[in-house]
């Protein structure tokens, strides 16, 4: 980006060598401000103005009543708890697709990645079907194996409904992380991995010093994606619990959610929470979580930066 | 002679599946079948009676099939206006997405107007800041533009939604163009526009693709933004908005909501198995590049 800049600004300081006064170039350049007209409104309206405007709720509308700042730290959490099993899946998933002399990867890719690409209304409808208790149900051949002693109410149970969610979660976006590895994997020049066998590293010394340095860049990418994500689920706990049952599968965007259009007769499966609409308390909540999403941001990029600089460190001789 | 015999027997002898990797392969499919096993799970329960779901459990193929319940889920259920609705909003947000994306990207592309350099960087900036908190004054501002109980409100958000990002990547693409091609053309007479329509536009029909899959992709599955616009109004309602109202307005027609999910499903899945390669592929390189 910052070499494009550079770019526009020779390519600006050029152009007004040639053509001379202000307007004159404005003139003659009134079709790119006719083009970006339509861009300019929408990112000014859906996007700059809703958050000026949400500060301004949380300063005069939020009565400072409630703690916004509670919901946005605790619970949510426990869901980026699922990255890191995620991401081991994806990249031991990656590494068997991504060997030249495995047949149908390609196959076996797409197949993975399907649940990525559907809509979370029918992933959310599909798992309280095949979790209910009713028939031959999942309990009932639990109970059957003994793995159980009595039937489980899957996302009826406070305890039970987290893990739940978070397992769905994980199945839900595996794909995404295994085709990123595989994109990552695909980088590591084979001339490489060809220097390392004349060496004589094994599969394992290969994995530990070719693979793992080879993926670290990209690897933190990934993670710094999956956490973004993870914080900002909505669709999936919305149609699946509703937040429920007694707040235990809430999380961030499904309190603002609750907070802003109210809940309690409306909500899937395992039962929502009653709450009456507090649009200022909403905008406070969203507004807080907005602070620490860009703040982790911040962080996961200068971490990645300063990996990129020792690695070029490193380089040099 | 005997380099290009040996290259022919290597070639004849890879198809064949190695024994060493069967093994493999049998993992991989059966994990397969099982990640992929509540879709086909809910295409059996979309087909079988209403006591046949509670008897048969988990298990996949129906013992009696029983087409009734897409009857029910496509009249009885209103599906039939949710489909509507869903195929004129991503109709719509995407032909808006790719005509106002690749307007600005040509724009930023190609000339260099003045303002242009901070009209980048606040847009860049924008990229950073966190989206979805800020449903609120969304909400109000659709309100006051009399938007509220349309389409349009969910199509002109979702279009919102999609600007900086693909317009960035049309501005990326329109860059690599030659810029002799438009000089040719301006020499032949044809203005800022015509170069757009006739020369980058054909050009771009890689970038077009990718970015009109992705948007019907996204549009097409979108819960947040129809949610909070048309769950109210069912006559406006989206196939995942009408699916989560259905849950709650039905207790025990299971089989007609999983006839609901796979006609919400089966559009997705169609253009997923034929431009699955294309689709996985772009997802790659977002990370790669």
């Amino acid at each position: 980006m910052t070499t494009h800049l550079a770019a526009t600004r020779q390519e600006r300081l050029r152009a007004r060598r040639r053509r001379g006064s202000l307007l004159a170039r404005v003139g003659a350049n009134r079709w790119s401000y006719v083009y970006l007209a339509p861009f300019t409104l929408l990112v000014a309206m859906f996007t700059i103005y809703p958050i000026i405007a949400s500060l301004g709720y949380t300063l005069y509308q939020w009565n400072g009543i409630g703690s916004p700042t509670r919901y946005v730290g605790l619970q949510n959490f426990a869901r980026v708890v699922h990255d890191p099993v995620q991401l081991l899946l994806a990249l031991v998933l990656a590494l068997v697709l991504n060997n030249p002399r495995l047949r149908f990867s390609t196959f076996y890719r797409a197949v993975y990645f399907i649940p990525a690409v559907i809509s979370a209304a029918i992933i959310g409808v599909v798992f309280q079907l095949m979790l209910s208790n009713f028939g031959d149900s999942l309990s009932a051949a639990l109970l059957r194996l003994h793995v159980i002693q009595r039937p489980v109410d899957w996302l009826g149970d406070p305890h039970a409904v987290l893990w739940i969610v978070i397992g769905i979660g994980i199945w839900n976006t595996l794909g995404y992380n295994l085709v990123y590895f595989l994109a990552g994997l695909q980088t590591i020049p084979a001339e490489l991995y060809e220097a390392a066998r004349i060496d004589g590293a094994r599969a394992a010394a290969q994995f530990w010093h070719v693979t793992v340095p080879g993926l670290r860049e990209i690897g933190m990418i990934i993670l710094f994606l999956a956490v973004l994500y993870s914080l900002q689920v909505f669709d999936l706990v919305q149609v699946l619990t509703g937040g429920g049952p007694y707040y235990a599968s809430e999380v961030v965007n499904t309190y603002i959610y609750h907070q802003a259009f109210g809940a309690g007769s409306f909500s899937g499966g395992g039962g929502g929470t009653l709450v009456q609409p507090n649009v200022g308390f909403a905008s406070a909540a969203s507004f807080f979580y907005g602070v620490l999403l860009l703040v982790i941001t911040g962080v996961q990029a200068l971490a990645l930066r300063r990996i990129r600089q020792r690695r070029q460190q490193g380089a040099r001789p | 002679m005997s380099v290009a015999t040996g290259v022919r027997s290597a070639r004849l002898w890879r198809p064949r599946l190695n024994r060493r990797w069967l093994p493999v392969h049998a993992v991989l499919l059966a994990a397969g079948f099982v990640w992929v096993y509540p879709f086909l799970w809910a295409v059996g329960g979309s087909l079988r009676s209403q006591a046949g779901f509670i008897d048969e459990g988990l298990s996949l193929l129906p013992r009696e099939l029983d087409w009734q319940n897409y009857v029910d889920a496509w009249t009885g259920a209103s599906f039939s206006t949710y489909f509507l609705n869903s195929v004129v909003i991503t109709a719509c947000t995407v032909t808006g997405t790719l005509l106002l994306t690749s307007m600005a990207g040509y724009a930023l592309a190609r000339s260099s107007f003045p303002g242009k350099r901070i009209f980048l960087v606040v847009t860049v900036i924008t990229l950073f800041l966190p989206r979805g908190y800020t449903i609120v004054p969304v909400y109000d501002l659709i309100t006051r533009l009399h938007l509220l109980d349309t389409l349009w409100s969910v199509v002109v958000v979702q279009v919102a939604g999609g600007m900086v990002f693909n317009t960035f990547l049309f501005m990326g693409y329109f860059i690599t163009i030659a810029r002799e091609l438009d000089e040719a053309a301006q020499v032949d007479g044809a203005g800022f526009n015509r170069i757009y329509w006739y020369v980058m536009l054909p050009l771009a029909r890689p970038m077009i693709a990718t970015l009109g899959l992705f948007s019907f992709i996204s549009s097409w599955n979108d819960f947040f933004t129809p949610l909070v616009f048309t769950l109210g109004q069912p006559q406006l309602r989206t196939l995942p908005v009408g699916l989560y109202a259905f849950v709650s307005q039905t207790s025990t027609n299971w089989t007609a909501l999983c006839a609901g999910s796979i006609i919400t499903l089966a559009p997705i899945v169609l253009v997923f198995v034929f431009a699955q390669r294309h689709i996985i592929d772009a997802v790659a390189g977002a990370v790669k590049g």
